[in-house]
């Protein structure tokens, strides 16, 4: 797929220029000066945008399909005013609609995003992010006006592929008229759900790439790191041992997964098995970095911590984070551990306020 | 704009509380960060956290916090989201500092004249012990030999052959010969890397980077009274101090005065501990102690030629600690050597511009060569000399410094020169040394 002689004029776009055609978007015109906070997930992008006294939110998944060119496909997508682009012989469908619509076109479904940064494998990245983007964020109306989006913590996985991740954002960004402020993801959390305790305690954003930590003492990020499992992971992981494609295990992770009640199929017992997987993974890298950590003060202060994201989303998931953070020796206390008032929408909202702090 | 993305460390505890106490007060999540960010930018800035008392730093600080509320208070158009309770408080605060600047510049006249006819008496003496309650008998004093501290020779008994980490947990290491080193403050700097140089001017190729020697020090802080009323000073005045070394990076270790080994900078990191310094062991000369050079500092003021304020589990910890260091980096004993043997001014061309341990540093505890005996190469390879003002200080010459001093004589009578002159050829090859020591 090529992206020469394409412009953004080629879409066949509903919500271009326009959030109100994102899914689950509340997002209207507002007369006051507002900002935006930005979610880059790998599975799903998320923009908040308001002042300091209300914010709305709109998603994408970050995901899409390519199918090859025909009269008869380009007809049904637009009667279903599904988002797509045509490139040269293809029709590429993305956004929200793509996993729904996948099916119907026999395609699989595939993603821009890989463990959190721009999918190094996948040639359409940058395009079809910019295009997803455009759904969501709007032209800025006065020039220079803030946009905060979320960034992981570099990691041995993303290395180098971090920085042109987050360059390419920060280009897109200016492109749109607005000034680029990256704000890591785990303190975007905190940002979002510790305002009462002083932004002091540690966010962690369980998405669909990766898990991303951020240890908070008044809103300065002492410690941030990552870990490259996620929803996506176990997805795999699970389609992998029961035999099935990893997007029905994902539409069943989705819809049905109660992690407070045993898994009552084959597909429900794997699933608790990596989500366990997971939770003792994160646990344990989290008590590895704070211990390694040289900055962090010796503190008898206990510190909240707050699960956002839609990998932490499932019912049951804060008790068994909090089971495997209790049965270990801690070199920090524990004040309590809370699932975020939105788990999808507070890395985005971390990110609002943080644009919105800014002068 | 990279302020929420790249990892800091955090401001210090006492900021920390105090700001907490004022964002109680802001409900609004978007004023309080912008306020906890200025707030916290200007605290940094500042050199409040080098004051030596507790107290203070936290009322310097409140009030540091609530002057940053113009920053969220003062938008134009908007209502104020701080509660009326800090806004009570940061006015009075304002008083406060406006009532006390005006009562000093009233009592100004008055405090000159007291001190202008305090200025022909004698200053007292520094004396960690001028801070206790105890009152001081009123005896002469009497000049005090400086007599390192003594320790029993190390037992043989049961102690390990080799030193090796038996345990470690989050903020101490602990090894198998008791050495527990506590390693909340430590940081990383600079990678060490210095050159080694030989006695005849000439340079060994290649860089190092392994420690070759160890350095001791006093932190030459204030001392409180070794007396449990003290308990709390004594704990705040090493939190402070620790504090301060952290951000200097100025040792690689600190014993403090109950014999707590704190590891500041990381061994394989150069600290700032050693200024202009000379040791040399058979032909390899070191000018650069930074680097080559672990720093070992005691949580200790040493008065010229005056008894130890170091107390017994400081010695003992820093015995162990000698032992583990030295097993470490397989550290040669005559190469564990004190500051004020070592260190130097070349633009004076003297000898002792930092004093500590100049003399009384128990080698013979340490089990160690006593230093003091061995001519300084300071003074035998560069010539440098000493003055009056360094001989009141330290008392009396040493052996080692009166053997390197002969030395000197010795050549400049072969050679029929003053021995002025022959020191000025050996300042020079210094400074021709020096100009090399860098890479």
């Amino acid at each position: 797929m090529s992206n020469e002689g394409k412009t953004m004029d080629d879409r066949n776009d509903p919500g271009s220029e326009t959030a109100t055609a994102a899914e689950s978007s509340n997002i209207g015109a507002s007369t006051t000066r507002t900002r935006i906070g930005l979610d880059v997930g790998t599975s799903k992008v998320v923009i908040a945008r308001g002042d300091s006294t209300r914010s709305e939110s709109g998603t994408q998944l970050n995901a899409f399909f390519v199918v090859p060119y025909s009269s008869l496909h380009e007809a049904t997508l637009q009667n279903n005013r599904v988002p797509f682009f045509r490139e040269g012989d293809e029709l590429v469908v993305y956004g929200s609609a793509s996993e729904k619509f996948a099916h119907m076109f026999n395609a699989e479904v595939r993603r821009p995003m890989a463990q959190g940064v721009l999918n190094p494998g996948e040639p359409a990245a940058t395009h079809v992010l910019e295009t997803l983007l455009g759904t969501l964020v709007p032209v800025a109306r006065s020039p220079g006006e803030l946009l905060a989006f979320s960034v992981p913590a570099a990691s041995a996985e993303t290395g180098h592929a971090l920085t042109y991740h987050e360059e390419t954002l920060k280009r897109y960004v200016r492109e749109r008229g607005y000034t680029p402020l990256a704000v890591n993801e785990g303190l975007a959390v905190v940002l979002a759900e510790l305002a009462k305790e002083s932004f002091t305690g540690i966010g962690i954003s369980c998405g669909g790439g990766m898990c991303n930590v951020a240890v908070s003492y008044l809103s300065i990020p002492s410690l941030t790191f990552s870990l490259a499992q996620g929803g996506d992971f176990i997805d795999s992981a699970v389609g992998a041992v029961v035999r099935e494609p990893a997007t029905r295990v994902k539409a069943i992770k989705e819809e049905t997964l109660d992690l407070a009640q045993p898994g009552s199929d084959k597909i429900g017992k794997a699933l608790h098995i990596y989500y366990d997987t997971l939770i003792e993974s994160l646990v344990e890298e989290l008590i590895r970095a704070v211990t390694r950590s040289q900055r962090l003060p010796r503190s008898e202060q206990p510190l909240p911590i707050v699960l956002a994201g839609g990998t932490a989303k499932p019912n049951g998931f804060r008790e068994r984070f909090e089971k495997a953070l209790r049965q270990r020796t801690l070199p920090f206390k524990v004040a309590d551990v809370r699932l975020a008032s939105d788990p999808l929408t507070a890395t985005a909202r971390g990110a609002l306020v943080a644009a919105l702090a800014e002068r | 704009m990279e302020n929420y993305r790249r990892e800091r460390e955090p401001c210090s505890s006492e900021l920390r509380t105090e700001l907490a106490r004022i964002t109680d007060d802001i409900d609004d999540p978007v004023a309080k960060l912008r306020y906890l960010r200025g707030a916290i930018q200007r605290g940094d800035a500042t050199q409040i956290d080098r004051l030596p008392f507790g107290a203070v730093r936290r009322a310097l600080y409140r009030f540091h916090g609530l002057e940053s509320l113009d920053s969220v208070i003062e938008l134009e158009g908007e209502a104020t989201p701080v509660g009326a309770k800090t806004l009570a408080a940061r006015t009075r605060a304002r008083r406060f500092v406006t009532g006390t600047l005006a009562a000093g510049l009233l009592f100004l006249p008055a405090l000159l004249a007291g001190l202008a006819a305090r200025i022909d008496a004698p200053a007292p003496p520094l004396d960690v012990a001028a801070a206790s309650p105890a009152p001081r008998p009123n005896v002469p004093q009497q000049p005090v030999e400086p007599l390192p501290e003594s320790l029993p020779a190390d037992q043989p008994g049961i102690a390990p052959s080799t030193i090796w980490l038996a345990d470690r947990g989050p903020g101490w290491e602990l090894y198998s010969n008791g050495l527990r080193i506590e390693t909340t403050y430590a940081v990383y700097g600079e990678r060490r890397e210095y050159r080694i140089h030989h006695r005849d001017g000439a340079i060994e190729p290649g860089g190092y980077s392994k420690p070759i020697g160890i350095l001791f020090h006093t932190s030459e802080s204030d001392l409180w009274p070794l007396e449990a009323d003290f308990a709390q000073q004594l704990r705040r005045g090493t939190a402070g101090l620790l504090r301060y070394l952290q951000h200097e990076q100025s040792y690689n270790y600190l014993i403090d005065r109950f014999g707590r080994v704190y590891r500041i900078v990381d061994d394989e990191s150069r600290a700032n501990h050693a200024g202009h310094s000379v040791w040399a062991r058979n032909d390899d000369v070191y000018l650069d102690l930074n680097s080559a050079f672990l720093a070992v500092s005691f949580e200790s003021r040493w008065d010229g030629g005056r008894s130890l304020p170091i107390t017994r589990a400081q010695l003992i910890a820093g015995r162990n600690l000698t032992h583990y260091l030295r097993q470490r980096f397989a550290i040669a004993p005559e190469m564990c050597v004190t500051h004020g043997l070592a260190s130097i001014s070349p633009r004076q061309g003297l000898i002792g511009y930092h004093r500590d341990w100049a003399r009384g540093f128990p080698f013979e505890s340490f089990g160690l060569p006593d230093l003091y005996t061995v001519p300084p190469p300071s003074v035998t390879l560069f010539g440098f000399g000493h003055d009056d003002e360094f001989l009141r200080a330290v008392g009396e010459r040493w052996p080692g410094l009166i053997a390197a001093e002969q030395m000197l004589a010795e050549e400049a009578r072969q050679r029929g020169l003053p021995v002025e002159v022959v020191r000025r050829e050996r300042q020079a090859l210094y400074r021709e040394a020096g100009k090399s020591r860098a890479f």
